[in-house]
């Protein structure tokens, strides 16, 4: 069943959405990175920001013959790679292009990944002044080996003379990236990681368990590389949650911190089941209940060529138990009324009987809402891959 | 052609030898040289026709090839080459079919020399009343040394062999000189045509047109179609429907078959346990008065269990095993269930050799994943009320208090190992509880070494750990000698508190704790870390005598949602949701095959 805002008659409606741009190049390529980015090809940066405006430019949300929806832009993220390898004028062209295509609300989350290194205080300074508003730094880890171990090109001293220069040029609202059970970390390194950042007056905090990905140089080349055992690294987490959560920080969704009212509007737009659309190679768009995944052919891509490779319509089954899954990973879980309103179906006579088995050690599932304990948080994929079924009819 | 010419002119004999010392290959060669097939037609070793054995290299079952040879002095000779199993699983098989020949090639690598098979099997033939030709095979490698085996063979089998073949079978070097040693060294048959019908069954198997196809070898009288037939061992009786020889490539249909002679017959029969290898068949209206010596209805000697991994398959396995057990009589089976594993079969084999075929062929053959249990052997156990039950399964163990006394199968082992592992091997043995006969020289370099072993020893990878300590070189022969009085006890292991049926077997006292220990480590290897903690026991009725726990598992979960790619983490899901599905439920625990059979795997070294 669809609800009423996605129904073609409201096509009057507009509607607000997140918009991500993918910036594939980077200095060189970390070692536990997974995602699209190419090294050496700064030279191309131009021409991509050209067919990047194109490629917004030309959006088309509906099927021909449809008449267009009225779009506007809640957030805009820029994330990679490595953006700030972006020259100011290509960050004023890309938003102007989105301003255009879609509408920037005024009070929109305009956030930009940088890398320690990569920036300095006047291009920071350009940044703000082309609207960029948020900035998500990638430090992971205060300690130098562990630096050098993730194959992070900067340092300690980079990111404080990063986070410095973002101040002097005017940012507030600034993240930064962490990173637990890195080859050769312990509970103590990790703790005066998190002590340090944590007293920095950032305004969120997101904090990643290292994972092996296929493809990557963890991957390729794992001999003499020591990981901490499974239950070091629940300790970790579990120190970090107790440990921020003393500094003031809220913890929102299972890796992300953060001050009161500085949550990251965009990535809540994932968890939210709200619709965003990627520009880019390999990003990834949802809209209407429409998902979309373009490859990681920035050949093609800079060629002007079309790189979408898969476009699915999410059926109501499928698009309830993703939206479980996704609202699982809010502290707040699921609001059973905002699920009724959302799918016209009960929340208990669909997910209930399930939750219920885990139910009081790992699920609080309460009259209103449904979400995990702090130790279902951690086994959350164990529960979810039992509760939730894509297929069911 | 009189009875006595045409009964000259028959050679019947088989083919004998140590695993790899080139029986195949030499039948092969032999069925060339006398244009039985021609070279272009050969698939590579004609006798041995199961995929499986061709893998394996060895023959499980027994065949027999009609083959037509004209001699170097011009004269007609027939050749019934018997092929034998070669391995000790099956030595009641290699000695019936043995009894249908007249003599037998002693097959004896040239690089290798005499091995525990090679004496085994020279025995056995020798047992059977059967002139031994020895051949000496493998000449054209370097480091073949004629001379040596030539005099290990007169020494150690006491036949002689300075003039016997010596030949490349892989070449096709000398192999006429084989063919005229059957002549010139092994007897014409003896038997008289007009006796009443005397045939020994030396196999059988499944064919689905022709219903039972039975081999035989006819000892005295004739046999013809429409003649009512009868088994001597149980009376039972069948109209012959069809009789004939066999040539490499199927059956050939014949309207007699005579003493001497080789062959097959057709009778309506409907399964191969009816017809069990070593009876005699006579005639109803004019039996023989008593049936040839040495039958004996073949015994199971290892027990385990088989389930199919995926439950639902239980009726595709229950097919499967009536199929294979159509052709294969050593093969018995009945249903069992078990707490843990659901439906499967108990299932009894010759030997831990024949239980892997059977395993293999389940798998390959008709497609199923299986879990077996813990191989065992058949006890008994002699109650304080003094009734004495077999026992051959765990699960039906006496409780401890009604026991007065247990009794475990002993078999007579012999072992042939280069000097230098003499040492390794004799800590193997006493290790697997085994009691020294005798020690023996072969030679300055080579051992023979008598243990009396526990069969249960033996099954639990006593060959592979035998293999890793000589490096590939000690081989193993062995017989059963009977029960002796052993202090066994039954194991059991818990998971949460719940007894796993699956695992439970039967072990010598001495060996339980190690055992124990053993298992429950690998268990909590093997057992995913589930949401609440999982306590492993291993007990000797009440007594609990090891521990382990599985922790409960802190940690699974995605700890960053790739951007907006919602695909891979749901991707993530439905695979953790697929693995769960195949997990086995016992009780509160969830358990995958695979670890199962890790567990049940256990290996001597680790």
């Amino acid at each position: 069943m669809a609800t009423m805002t996605d129904m073609p008659g409201n096509i009057n409606r507009q509607k607000a959405v997140g918009i991500y741009i993918h910036v594939p190049f980077c200095r060189s390529k970390c070692h536990y990175c997974d995602f699209c980015s190419f090294t050496g090809l700064d030279g191309v940066i131009d021409g991509y920001v050209d067919a990047l405006c194109r490629d917004i430019e030309s959006f088309k949300a509906e099927p021909q013959g449809y008449p267009s929806r009225r779009y506007t832009a809640e957030t805009v993220y820029f994330g990679g790679g490595t953006p700030t390898l972006l020259d100011t004028e290509h960050f004023e062209k890309i938003l102007e292009t989105v301003d255009r295509r879609f509408n920037i609300e005024d009070n929109a989350e305009i956030s930009a990944e940088c890398n320690p290194g990569t920036v300095d205080v006047e291009k920071l300074r350009g940044m703000r002044r082309a609207g960029v508003n948020r900035l998500s730094i990638g430090l992971q880890s205060v300690h130098h080996d562990e630096l050098k171990m993730l194959g992070r090109i900067h340092t300690y001293n980079d990111f404080l003379k990063t986070l410095d220069d973002a101040w002097r040029a005017g940012f507030e609202n600034v993240s930064a990236d962490l990173m637990y059970g890195i080859p050769g970390q312990s509970m103590s390194s990790w703790a005066k990681t998190l002590e340090e950042v944590g007293s920095m007056n950032l305004k969120h905090i997101s904090a990643y368990g290292l994972k092996i990905e296929e493809h990557t140089g963890f991957f390729e080349n794992p001999d003499g590389l020591t990981f901490p055992d499974e239950d070091t690294v629940c300790d970790m987490y579990e120190y970090m949650r107790d440990k921020l959560c003393q500094m003031g920080y809220n913890r929102y969704e299972i890796s992300n911190f953060a001050r009161q009212g500085f949550e990251s509007v965009h990535n809540l737009k994932y968890w939210l089941y709200e619709d965003y659309i990627g520009f880019g190679p390999s990003a990834h768009s949802f809209l209407n209940r429409v998902r979309t995944e373009n490859s990681r052919d920035l050949k093609a891509y800079l060629k002007g060529e079309n790189i979408c490779v898969s476009s699915s319509l999410i059926g109501e089954c499928e698009a309830m138990n993703e939206y479980v899954m996704l609202r699982m990973r809010l502290e707040e879980g699921v609001d059973k009324k905002t699920f009724f309103d959302k799918f016209g179906v009960d929340f208990d006579s669909r997910f209930s009987e399930k939750f219920n088995h885990y139910a009081p050690g790992f699920v609080i599932n309460g009259e209103k809402s449904c979400r995990f304990t702090e130790k279902g948080f951690l086994l959350s994929n164990y529960i979810l891959s039992d509760v939730l079924n894509f297929e069911e009819m | 052609m009189s009875q006595n010419e045409r009964m000259k002119k028959i050679r019947n004999f088989s083919i004998i030898a140590h695993i790899d010392h080139g029986k195949s290959t030499l039948a092969d060669r032999i069925l060339e040289a006398t244009q039985t097939v021609s070279e272009r037609e050969m698939e590579e070793q004609v006798l041995d026709s199961m995929d499986l054995e061709r893998e394996r290299g060895i023959t499980i079952k027994a065949r027999a090839v009609k083959l037509d040879y004209t001699a170097a002095d011009g004269e007609k000779y027939v050749f019934n080459l018997i092929d034998t199993p070669g391995h000790v699983d099956f030595n009641y098989e290699v000695s019936r079919s043995l009894k249908a020949c007249d003599g037998a090639l002693l097959v004896v690598d040239a690089t290798q020399g005499i091995e525990a098979q090679t004496l085994a099997n020279a025995y056995l033939a020798a047992d059977a009343g059967l002139e031994i030709v020895p051949v000496i095979n493998k000449i054209d490698l370097p480091s073949a040394d004629v001379d040596r085996v030539r005099s290990e063979i007169e020494d150690e089998i006491g036949i002689p062999a300075q003039d016997c073949p010596a030949v490349s079978a892989k070449t096709g070097l000398n192999i006429e000189s084989v063919l005229e040693a059957i002549i010139r060294d092994i007897p014409a048959p003896a038997g008289d045509e007009s006796a009443p019908l005397k045939c020994l069954i030396f196999d059988s198997y499944y064919d689905s047109y022709l219903g039972i196809v039975v081999n035989i070898r006819v000892f005295d009288g004739c046999i013809r179609p429409s003649d009512r037939i009868r088994l001597m061992s149980n009376g039972k009786e069948y109209d012959v429907v069809e009789v004939g020889t066999m040539d490499a490539f199927g059956l050939c249909k014949c309207d007699l078959l005579r003493a001497g002679e080789v062959g097959y017959l057709t009778a309506s029969i409907k399964s191969v346990g009816e017809t069990r290898v070593g009876d005699t068949i006579t005639l109803a209206e004019n039996p023989a008065d008593e049936a040839l010596p040495g039958f004996k209805s073949v015994q199971p000697m290892v027990f385990a269990g088989i389930y199919p991994a995926d439950g639902a398959r239980y009726p595709d396995l229950r097919d499967a095993l009536e199929k294979l057990q159509l052709n294969d009589a050593a093969l018995v089976f009945e249903p069992e269930t078990s707490a843990a594993l659901g439906f499967g079969f108990r299932c009894g084999f010759l030997g831990l050799l024949h239980m892997e075929i059977i395993e293999e062929r389940l798998e390959r053959e008709f497609n199923l994943d299986l879990i077996t249990t813990a191989p065992g052997v058949v006890y008994e156990v002699v109650l304080r009320n003094g009734e004495l039950v077999k026992i051959d399964n765990p699960a039906s163990y006496p409780s401890p208090d009604e026991i007065q006394e247990t009794r475990e199968p002993i078999v007579k082992a012999n072992i042939i190992t280069p000097t230098e592992y003499v040492g390794g091997l004799m800590d193997l043995c006493q290790d697997r509880r085994g009691t020294f006969i005798d020690m023996k020289y072969l030679d300055s370099t080579r051992v023979e070494l008598h243990y009396d072993l526990p069969l249960n020893e033996i099954i639990y990878d006593f060959f592979d750990a035998l293999k890793s300590r000589s490096r590939g070189y000690a081989s193993l022969d062995y017989e059963l000698k009977g029960y002796e009085v052993s202090k066994l006890v039954k194991l059991d292991f818990m998971l949460n508190g719940e007894p796993v049926d699956a695992l439970s077997f039967i072990v010598h006292e001495e060996k339980a704790y190690a055992r124990a220990r053993k298992i429950a480590q690998r268990l909590k290897e093997n057992i995913p870390r589930q949401l609440f903690e999982i306590p492993i026991q291993a007990a000797i009725g009440s007594k609990i005598i090891a521990r382990e726990t599985v922790k409960a598992m802190r940690k699974d979960v995605l700890a960053k949602c790739y951007g907006g790619d919602i695909t891979r983490k749901k991707k993530l899901l439905e695979k953790q949701k697929e693995g769960k599905k195949k997990m086995r439920q016992l009780g509160s625990v969830q358990v995958s095959p695979e670890a199962f059979m890790a567990v049940l795997k256990l290996g001597d070294d680790d």
